[in-house]
């Protein structure tokens, strides 16, 4: 592992972004429309945004992010400045962690624009600090990179990558309580969404945003994400085996 | 043939080494070995294993049998530092600029020092003639600037060993001398280059060759000793390609 390596990864995906207008400009309009979409295609009336406002950042903070790491990682491949780096002193985990760096930045400004305007412009009641809510996705942030990384590793073309989408975000949405409560699920499915990352990020999100979590009633700075130990630890866990599998995938030695 | 003899130590020695997809046989038991500080042509028609000998031995893909041994240790990521290596695809993030390209791949091999850094990639992007064009973006140029640009990114970090998949591929002839020169520059500075092309005019420039076909070395030899020996005194190297495929298939009985 090499400080200058990871850094140098980072910086040149940073550029890269910065340079293609027409991505930037993506990254910041379509969150915008789908959320907006979403708000205004459920019942209107009561209080149906506030209960889903939850799910619905954290999903769409995972489904953008994933994407955006899934298939910038696979043009490395299909352009072939994948076989580059890896003749060059450049480490697998290198490349990892130069990703995440790389990806945070944006995925960050991706989020930030969903949360704030879901909250500002779409008018949702939220208990919860605002600072807790962004600490969270933070976390989630990095997961969708490792995933998008993994996903990408053992896809070999842009045609498979795209099959990854609903393979694995899909079910996540299903399972992982986004849209029904996962104790009204199939026994067999309900433990299938035990292992699924998005059940212990939606599970966070609701205890921190609304009324009836854990933290609804906390109010005092720290501990910031006092009583949802079990959703970060299985998320940071979650993370270690993704990047891990996805430098796994990423071996030398194999035909591209 | 002089440096062979003064440059004790190998660059490269493989000893029947062999790489297959599936049931397809790449790399077919080659045992060569390439001496420091001289350019190496690898020739041989398209799928005669050039490509997946290269990147054997540049350490991206283990042989399946036999043994590879780069700068006298077998290839590893320690080793990377010391060998350059160009893809057959100019593979650049089409984004970036030239400069930032090579730029980039200059900071991977280690080059920490900011201004040393500007100082190898003005050299590089110059070699290339590009320095003008340097703020444009990969996007922007054509096939033949792109292969320029790739091998920019190869050269940067002064690599001992330089590996170039067919660099000269839509390169116009004027600049093709232009790398010959500086090929030449660098092999007597002591850097190894090792070569693979499929046209005759590169071969001529090699100091050594092996004509690949099938996966096997069918000759090996300075370009001289290659025409010599097809018999005919005003013989190309493709007569002596060509000399050598038929005699393996038996319909010339060797000498």
């Amino acid at each position: 592992m090499s400080a200058n390596n990871i850094f140098a990864m980072a910086s040149r995906l940073i550029r890269q972004l910065i340079r293609d207008r027409r991505t930037i400009a993506l990254i910041v309009i379509v969150p915008i429309v789908v959320m907006s979409l979403i708000t205004y295609a459920l019942p209107s009336g009561g209080n149906t945004l506030d209960k889903y406002a939850p799910s619905l950042i954290v999903t769409m903070s995972l489904f953008f992010t994933f994407l955006l790491t899934g298939i910038s990682f696979l043009r490395e491949r299909s352009q072939g400045t994948l076989e580059r780096l890896m003749a060059s002193p450049v480490s697998r985990l290198d490349m990892v962690l130069g990703y995440i760096f790389g990806f945070f930045i944006f995925a960050l400004a991706q989020v930030l624009i969903i949360l704030l305007f879901t909250i500002y412009a779409l008018n949702i009641n939220y208990a919860g600090g605002l600072w807790q809510i962004f600490i969270f996705l933070i976390l989630i942030i990095v997961m969708a990179v490792c995933l998008g990384i993994f996903a990408s590793a053992f896809a070999k073309n842009e045609f498979q990558m795209v099959q990854f989408i609903p393979l694995i975000i899909v079910p996540q949405i299903f399972l992982c309580g986004v849209v029904f409560p996962t104790n009204q699920m199939n026994i067999v499915l309900q433990w299938v969404g035990k292992f699924l990352p998005l059940t212990y990020g939606v599970d966070g999100m609701r205890q921190i945003m609304l009324p009836e979590g854990i933290l609804s009633n906390l109010k005092e700075i720290w501990p910031i994400l006092h009583g949802l130990g079990t959703d970060i630890g299985i998320l940071i866990a979650f993370v270690i085996v993704m990047s891990v599998l996805a430098a796994v995938g990423l071996r030398r030695g194999q035909p591209s | 043939m002089d440096t062979t003899q003064k440059v004790p130590k190998p660059a490269i020695q493989t000893k029947n080494a062999s790489f297959n997809y599936r049931k397809i046989k790449a790399v077919d038991n080659i045992s060569i070995e390439i001496p420091s500080g001289i350019s190496f042509g690898m020739l041989g028609p398209n799928g005669s294993g050039k490509t997946t000998f290269i990147r054997m031995l540049v350490g991206l893909i283990a042989p399946k049998s036999g043994t590879i041994r780069t700068l006298g240790r077998s290839p590893s990521r320690k080793l990377a530092r010391h060998i350059g290596y160009m893809p057959q695809l100019p593979a650049l993030y089409s984004e970036l600029s030239i400069a930032q390209n090579v730029d980039f791949f200059a900071r991977i091999y280690g080059i920490k020092n900011k201004s040393q850094r500007q100082q190898l990639v003005k050299e590089a992007v110059t070699m290339v003639g590009l320095w003008p064009r340097r703020k444009d973006s990969i996007g922007k140029l054509s096939g033949g600037m792109k292969q320029r640009v790739s091998l920019a990114c190869a050269i940067v970090h002064r690599p001992r060993l330089l590996f170039l998949d067919e660099p000269t591929v839509g390169v116009d002839p004027a600049l093709r001398v232009k790398f010959w020169e500086y090929f030449r520059r660098l092999t007597e500075k002591g850097v190894t280059i090792i070569i693979s092309s499929h046209t005759m005019d590169d071969a001529a420039h090699c100091d050594r060759l092996a004509f690949l076909r099938e996966g096997r070395v069918i000759a090996q030899g300075s370009p001289v000793e290659l025409k010599q020996a097809t018999g005919s005194p005003d013989a190309s190297l493709e007569d002596a390609f060509l000399y050598f495929v038929q005699r393996k298939e038996g319909k010339i009985v060797s000498k």
